[in-house]
């Protein structure tokens, strides 16, 4: 199904035989794919296909029950998620991924703190990152009390303020209204083209996946199910008779 | 041989009174997550109840067992009063915040130190034997009444333990502990649960105080060397944990009883200490904990 | 913002404060001041680990250690009196290197006992030293005679320069850590940062300042014994904090000046110790949650927009 293309660049990330058990329960099984440099990669699949684990055990957070992970070539499976996003690998999360207490100014400031010295230098990093996601205006304000769809975008500001080679967003879209849709995928493309960054987009909101990503991996059953190109998985008959033949949930 | 079965009476008699202490720690916790440091108070309250009763009903003339039966309904009833006014007055308003709620029992234990100070003294207090003699179990002596003590221990511990597993209330106090919202989502009246959980741990309290009244010292502050243990306990068994708590405390009344009977009280609690931090190292939700 | 504006005043503050101190002569004012100075210390070491979101009990024993650190180095090896100070500091700054190591991958209930735990522990070991005087404890712990009039000032001078060093702290971009680890640290850990080091690193330092009071506390009395370090100690710093309010860190000083010279004024008139400042902290979490100073702030808001309406 997924063949190994001659990519002269090498991945950024790698999973061959990636596995979790959770108890009895395999969760994710057996699933091999990679991201590319300058690629926006959708991970799609109906609820309890694996999605989240498979995004905890990339990021650190799970140790693969077996298989292993490859960061740029090298070994990192098993390793922390603190090693893991100094190699490049940032993630945020699905529900409150920022600091409610803090300013916006503070939360995308966190950002910066490991990668660079000094405060005038990681004061205009995070000015700039909150610019180039509009948010210079909210920059003095409590994070905790802005609208949800800030909120998101603020979470995103403090990934992106650490400058990964690999963002990873585990559903940045859920709750947004169209038009922060919209802005949100081609800020996404925009990571992308000028800072060179690759995006892991694990998302429900199945039209804005077809839109912005290169390609798709779908998993079903822990597995995965389709790799290809937003055509490629939309002509898929797999796909279509495993997910997208009937509605889902959200 | 005898050693060993001396060793053994005394770790069930020293765990009886941990684990009716700890089994009100967790259950508070699992229900209202609160770490309520004032629950050695209530402990306190009613063994020194029942030390003053008993003596001045023995005074009065009455036979020793029912005066110490209507010396423990006095001890069990101020505890359950005093219980009641702390959770209405004040843990009510702390549920599920746990930070809040122990700077709360933390105020309630000075509060409460100087009060018991004003009213009982600060003296120790002697309280008449209740059952005297002593049996020998397989060559190795024991006192009546500390028979007695592991006896009733054994007895409230099953049925509570029935009462958790089999009667609603308990199934709902438990549904409550493992999983708060799912329980919620069910319509279970939480407000109900948490002062029938409250007062529960609050009788458990006044319970081992009464029991441990007659073969202990009682002064005003009997409750603190019972908090530090049966915290450990429940730690050591994971917060919550009905099981968890019952092993804790059996846990820490064995290597109490051993490490003093063959190095001393000081390194027995310094071992239990440096076990308590082994288990949190493998285990850091305690060996029961969950979630 | 606010912040920047109001540390001219709170240096201000300070150093009249300290040149007040100069003029204290009568003992019962100079006991009272440096009892002050001291809570205030350890109220905010109490607080500076509350930045981690950890309720820090151990911080009893860290002033114990601190205290017995300099009470064997005066006495027993009868070294310089510089170095008796800074030694019971960094004596409960290594202890709480290992401890915190050992202990910060719990949290919450867990830590907060294990602290609880650690100085009941700490305190046994004391009463069983005989080296440390056992139950009774050590005697005889004196500054250098010159310094007798200054003690006041001497001891103020040290909490006041202590406590500013950890607001400097807070402050910084490394202390925007503290406050990440408590609002959420799974996010702090996916940006790099090294969440346990952070959390040992605020522990030690917090105990750092803690070990330190707990010298000035032997020196001052010149008597220590292991009941001075019970939980209640720890508990008593929790009073200062939450009636003083932890949102920032006068909160702490406000509650130890106000509770130590209340409390003083109480037991002279023959109260009880235990319950004034049990009923202190009942009263604070029930009627003000945020303390003196979130009353302070809520007061000025108030007073504010009525102006504004007056104005109007």
């Amino acid at each position: 199904m997924q063949t190994e293309s001659q990519n002269s660049t090498e991945p950024l990330l790698k999973t061959s035989g990636l596995t979790r058990r959770f108890g009895g329960l395999i969760a994710v099984n057996d699933v091999d794919f990679e991201i590319r440099p300058r690629e926006i990669l959708g991970l799609i699949g109906p609820n309890g296909a694996g999605k989240s684990t498979t995004f905890n055990l990339i990021s650190g957070f799970y140790k693969p029950s077996s298989g292993s992970l490859k960061i740029l070539g090298s070994d990192c499976t098993g390793r922390s998620s603190m090693v893991i996003s100094r190699m490049g690998l940032v993630r945020t999360f699905q529900h409150g991924s920022l600091m409610p207490s803090m300013t916006v100014h503070e939360n995308i400031l966190l950002g910066t703190l490991h990668g660079i010295r000094g405060h005038a230098a990681r004061r205009k990093r995070a000015e700039e990152t909150a610019e180039m996601l509009g948010l210079t205006s909210y920059l003095a304000e409590s994070a905790g009390t802005l609208p949800h769809g800030i909120q998101r975008l603020v979470s995103i500001g403090i990934a992106f303020a650490a400058r990964p080679r690999l963002l990873c967003l585990d559903e940045p879209l859920t709750g947004l209204n169209q038009t922060e849709v919209t802005d949100t995928l081609s800020m996404l493309e925009r990571i992308r083209d000028d800072f060179g960054c690759s995006v892991l987009l694990v998302e429900h909101n199945m039209k804005a996946v077809m839109q912005v990503c290169d390609r798709i991996v779908v998993l079903h059953h822990g597995e995965v199910l389709a790799t290809g190109t937003p055509t490629e998985i939309r002509s898929d008959q797999n796909v279509i008779n495993a997910y997208l033949g009937h509605r889902h949930g959200n | 041989m005898q050693t060993v079965i001396q060793l053994t009476l005394t770790s069930l008699q020293i765990g009886a009174v941990y684990i009716l202490f700890s089994l009100g720690l967790t259950l508070i916790f699992g229900v209202m997550r609160i770490v309520n440091f004032a629950h050695g108070h209530l402990f306190a309250v009613s063994a020194l109840l029942v030390a003053v009763m008993l003596s001045w009903l023995a005074g009065m003339g009455i036979p020793i067992l029912p005066a110490y039966l209507l010396a423990v309904l006095a001890g069990v009833t101020a505890s359950a009063a005093l219980g009641f006014i702390i959770y209405v007055f004040g843990f009510k308003y702390f549920q599920r915040d746990m930070v809040g709620s122990f700077i709360l029992s933390i105020g309630l234990v000075l509060l409460l130190d100087g009060i018991f100070l004003e009213i009982f003294g600060g003296g120790v207090r002697a309280v008449p034997e209740i059952l005297p003699g002593s049996v020998e179990i397989l060559g190795a002596s024991v006192t009546q009444q500390r028979l007695f003590l592991c006896g009733m221990a054994v007895v409230i511990t099953a049925a509570l333990y029935w009462a958790l597993t089999y009667t609603k209330l308990g199934k709902a106090l438990r549904a409550v502990s493992i999983d708060h919202e799912a329980a919620m989502l069910q319509g279970v009246p939480y407000s109900r649960l948490a002062l029938a959980g409250f007062m529960i741990a609050a009788v458990l309290a006044a319970l081992a105080g009464a029991l441990i009244a007659p073969i202990s010292i009682v002064t005003p502050v009997i409750g603190a060397d019972y908090l530090i243990k049966g915290f450990i306990a429940v730690i050591i068994g994971g917060l919550g944990s009905i099981p968890g708590a019952i092993l804790g405390a059996l846990f820490v009344a064995v290597i109490e009883t051993v490490g003093s009977f063959y190095l001393d009280p000081t390194s027995a609690t310094i071992t239990i200490f440096v076990l308590v931090i082994v288990v949190l190292q493998v285990r850091p939700k305690g060996l029961m904990g969950h979630g | 913002m606010a912040d920047t504006l109001r540390l001219p005043y709170c240096a201000a503050g300070i150093a009249a404060a300290i040149g007040a101190s100069l003029l204290v002569s009568d003992p019962y004012v100079a006991s009272v001041v440096n009892l002050v100075s001291i809570a205030a210390l350890i109220a905010v070491s109490l607080r500076f680990v509350m930045l981690i979101g950890e309720l820090n009990f151990a911080t009893a024993a860290f002033v114990g250690i601190g205290a017995y650190t300099t009470g064997s180095v005066l006495t027993i090896w009868d070294w310089p009196f510089g170095i008796a100070m800074i030694s019971g500091g960094i004596a409960a700054a290594a202890v709480s290197v290992v401890f915190g190591y050992v202990t910060l991958r719990t949290k919450g209930p867990y830590f907060l006992l294990i602290g609880f735990a650690f100085t009941e522990a700490v305190r046994i070991i004391y009463s069983k030293s005989m080296g440390l005087g056992g139950n009774s404890g050590m005697v005889g712990i004196f500054p250098p005679i010159a310094f007798d009039p200054w003690m006041p000032t001497f001891v103020m001078s040290i909490a006041a320069l202590l406590i500013f060093v950890l607001y400097v702290i807070e402050k910084s971009d490394f202390g925007k850590i503290f406050t990440a680890i408590r609002d959420n640290e799974d996010v702090a850990r996916t940006v790099g940062l090294n969440i346990l080091f952070v959390k040992v690193a605020c522990f030690a330092i917090a105990s750092f300042a803690a070990g330190v009071a707990g010298s000035l506390h032997a020196v001052v009395n010149n008597v220590i014994s292991p009941g001075d370090f019970s939980f209640l100690l720890a508990a008593f710093a929790l009073a200062y904090v939450k009636v003083g309010g932890e949102d920032n860190i006068v909160g702490p000083i406000v509650g130890a000046i106000l509770l130590v010279v209340l409390g003083s004024y109480a037991l002279g008139l023959g109260g009880h110790e235990h319950i004034f400042y049990g009923a202190a902290i009942v009263l604070a979490v029930l009627l003000m949650p945020e303390g003196v100073t979130g009353l302070l702030h809520k007061g000025r808001d108030f007073v504010m927009a009525r102006g504004k309406r007056n104005a109007d």
